[in-house]
């Protein structure tokens, strides 16, 4: 399928666009505003999703001395913490990817960082069921 | 004072956003709780304040300067949507989008740092 070379936008080469922005970027044209906000909203909420776990390792390691043997405290925070990175630049990723497919009137990507996220709150959910149940 | 209110224009400027699905609003929100997020997370960190004083303080900090730059910016960013959805043409806002993924990031360096030390 043959993509039509995209028209320049009304206003000619769109010189509000940061050098970043056009580099990330590339071609297209500017998708509707509702869209981009759509989409920047998306990202914060996958970004909560991770500030989240970030927040749940910090909390384990800080709050539950009492509860878990220390390997497994630390392990599960590291986890936690580890996912939670992966998640906030993965979300970044996705951000743009979407933005890219708007700019392009692509189909929009599947979100790898869903199975992810559920994979790991899995792994996280089993070490402490172990915990609990074998103590 | 008689208007109907469901039809008598709201106060201030008048039709600032001409958006029914109040997106600038929704966004600039979102925004919002996310530094309060990002904030309650790396104050969870304080509970190390006894014995690393000073590396926790400079993470919480760290996050503390990353929400004062997201809320001090809020009002443009509002304005900014509004302007871009009145005009049909809106370019994303990539570095608000990457500096806030690295902080996140950068936050759960800090966080594995602490955890292993």
């Amino acid at each position: 399928m043959s993509v039509p070379s995209t028209p320049p936008p009304p206003s000619g080469p769109d010189s509000r666009r940061s050098r970043f922005a056009e580099k990330l970027l590339p071609g297209g044209t500017e998708p509707d505003p509702r869209f981009t906000l759509a989409n920047e909203r998306t990202f914060l909420a996958w970004i909560r999703t991770s500030l989240a776990l970030l927040a749940g390792g910090i909390a384990v390691e800080a709050f539950t001395t009492d509860v878990f043997p220390e390997p497994i405290r630390r392990g599960l925070a590291v986890l936690l913490l580890l996912l939670g990175m992966l998640l906030s630049a993965g979300s970044a990723v996705r951000w743009l990817r979407v933005e890219a497919s708007l700019r392009s009137n692509r189909p929009l990507p599947l979100p790898l960082i869903g199975p992810l996220l559920a994979a790991g709150c899995a792994v996280a959910a089993a070490v402490v069921i172990a915990v609990v149940v074998l103590a | 004072m008689d208007e109907n209110p469901a039809t008598a224009p709201l106060p201030g400027d008048g039709p600032l956003d001409g958006d029914p699905g109040l997106q600038p609003e929704r966004t600039a929100l979102a925004w919002g709780r996310t530094v309060l997020t990002l904030v309650a997370a790396s104050a969870m960190s304080l509970r190390w304040l006894p014995d690393q004083g000073p590396f926790v303080l400079a993470m919480f900090g760290l996050t503390v300067a990353a929400g004062t730059g997201i809320y001090a910016t809020q009002r443009r960013r509002y304005r900014r949507s509004v302007e871009g959805i009145r005009a049909g043409h809106l370019t994303p806002d990539t570095a608000a989008v990457f500096w806030t993924a690295g902080a996140c990031v950068v936050l759960g360096a800090l966080g594995v740092w602490l955890v292993l030390n």
